[in-house]
């Protein structure tokens, strides 16, 4: 048997089924954000962007299914591993359609559907910041402003000197002149807007806890989320 | 003054992505009640997209330079319903008890976008207000989903659906936001 040729082949195997479902739920998130705000923009940078993420979740599907198959070992296994197996297929699917989105911008502006017009009616929007260098915001981490917690507004592009960056991490730094592309509340861009223009200072959190106050505060929220959830099956009441 | 399919495609685009955050809510929690909900806005998306298909072509008769944007509008809306549909695929996996496995809901709590719980105190600052009046999703960067009340849901909550203390708020945001989140529904925190 050399099948271990083959599995060199395989993208993504040397992750858990743990990690690539988690992979693949982010990706078809972001991926779909992505396609409306390409075809919002206009932007064939970032349709090919769409569809470089959409090749990706084909070689995360094959790597899933083939740790998942590996796993099963009895007859229960192969029963909960067939729903996470749909999971994570519906999650392809819906960067499939992501992909076939983006496949619209070959066709003329002036033809295309009223996307721009529903896209900005949305509950929740997609808009275009540039950051300007007078910003409390420039020099800082995406990570460092919690720009999602404090707004409402997840950043899901941010364009500088170097071009694209797509689904950024929390380590990428916002520079003057930078263009982020934001997708949540309006009242959040609103203000993630004041503050670009440097109309509006950033309000930095004061209150940094400790790790130990971190710590017991994630504990006691784990607690009431396990005793949440029970409430909400309605289990064990009345 | 929006037209009667721009106010249609809004509604199928907005209910895509209502349902897929349900989907993996159902998932998360394993809940049933959820998941059947996805069912259902799945058969009203596929009853809207007629509609908006007879729309459609109503426009087209009346405008022939129309076609060729009421063509490409009708793919747009394949690709939404295929959205639409792959939430419902995750939700019957609900439906059929196949969503035990653990790593189901240790992915979507590692995700980037995670989802979590929070029950309304009777002294929280949420208590009897809407969910515009707090701009809940704006200030604590967590947006409502869902909210059981009693033995009731409220899905898909709007600005003018009003918390009331004792329900429990299904939110969907980033990491760094649940704990303020969990703090300003249990009233530990009063100001955001």
């Amino acid at each position: 048997m050399s099948d271990s040729d083959d599995i060199s082949k395989l993208d993504h195997v040397d992750m858990s089924v743990r990690e690539l479902l988690t992979e693949m739920k982010d990706q078809s998130e972001v991926i779909v954000d992505l396609a409306y705000a390409s075809l919002m923009y206009n932007s064939d940078n970032m349709a090919q962007k769409v569809r470089d993420l959409e090749n990706d979740m084909d070689d995360l599907k094959f790597a899933i299914r083939y740790k998942a198959l590996l796993a099963a070992r009895t007859k229960e296994d192969a029963r909960q591993l067939s729903g996470l197996l749909e999971v994570a297929s519906a999650a392809d699917r819906i960067s499939n359609a992501a992909s076939d989105i983006v496949s619209l911008l070959r066709f003329p502006p002036d033809k295309r559907p009223l996307i721009t017009d529903v896209l900005l009616e949305s509950d929740e929007r997609i808009r275009m910041i540039r950051v300007k260098k007078e910003s409390t915001l420039v020099g800082n981490t995406i990570g460092k402003l919690a720009i999602e917690a404090n707004t409402g507004c997840k950043v899901i592009a941010i364009k500088n000197r170097h071009g694209w960056s797509y689904d950024p991490e929390d380590d990428m730094k916002i520079r003057a002149n930078d263009d982020l592309i934001v997708r949540g509340t309006d009242d959040g861009a609103d203000i993630l807007s004041q503050c670009a223009f440097g109309k509006r200072e950033w309000d930095f959190e004061e209150e940094v806890l400790t790790q130990e106050e971190a710590e017991s505060e994630a504990e006691e929220d784990e607690r009431v989320e396990a005793e949440l959830t029970e409430e909400l099956n309605g289990e064990d009441e009345e | 003054m929006k037209s009667k399919l721009e106010h249609m495609f809004l509604e199928l685009k907005d209910t895509s992505e209502m349902m897929v955050d349900l989907a993996y809510s159902s998932l998360l929690y394993d809940n049933v009640e959820i998941a059947e909900e996805v069912i259902s806005l799945n058969d009203r998306m596929e009853e809207l997209s007629e509609k908006i298909q007879d729309e459609i072509a109503q426009v087209s008769r009346a405008m022939p330079d129309e076609v060729a944007r009421a063509v490409i509008t009708t793919r747009l809306m394949d690709s939404i319903l295929e959205i639409a549909a792959a939430a419902k695929s995750i939700a019957d996996v609900v439906v059929r008890g196949l969503a035990e496995h653990p790593v189901l809901a240790m992915s979507i709590r590692d995700s980037d976008t995670t989802i979590c719980l929070a029950k309304v105190a009777t002294d929280s600052i949420l208590a009897g207000k809407t969910l515009g009046e707090v701009s809940l999703a704006t200030n604590s960067g967590m947006f409502v989903l869902a909210i059981k009340r009693g033995d009731d849901y409220i899905f898909g909550p709007d600005w003018n659906s009003r918390l009331e203390s004792d329900d429990i708020l299904i939110a969907r945001g980033p990491e760094d936001a649940v704990a303020f989140f969990k703090d300003i529904a249990d009233g530990t925190r009063n100001e955001f």
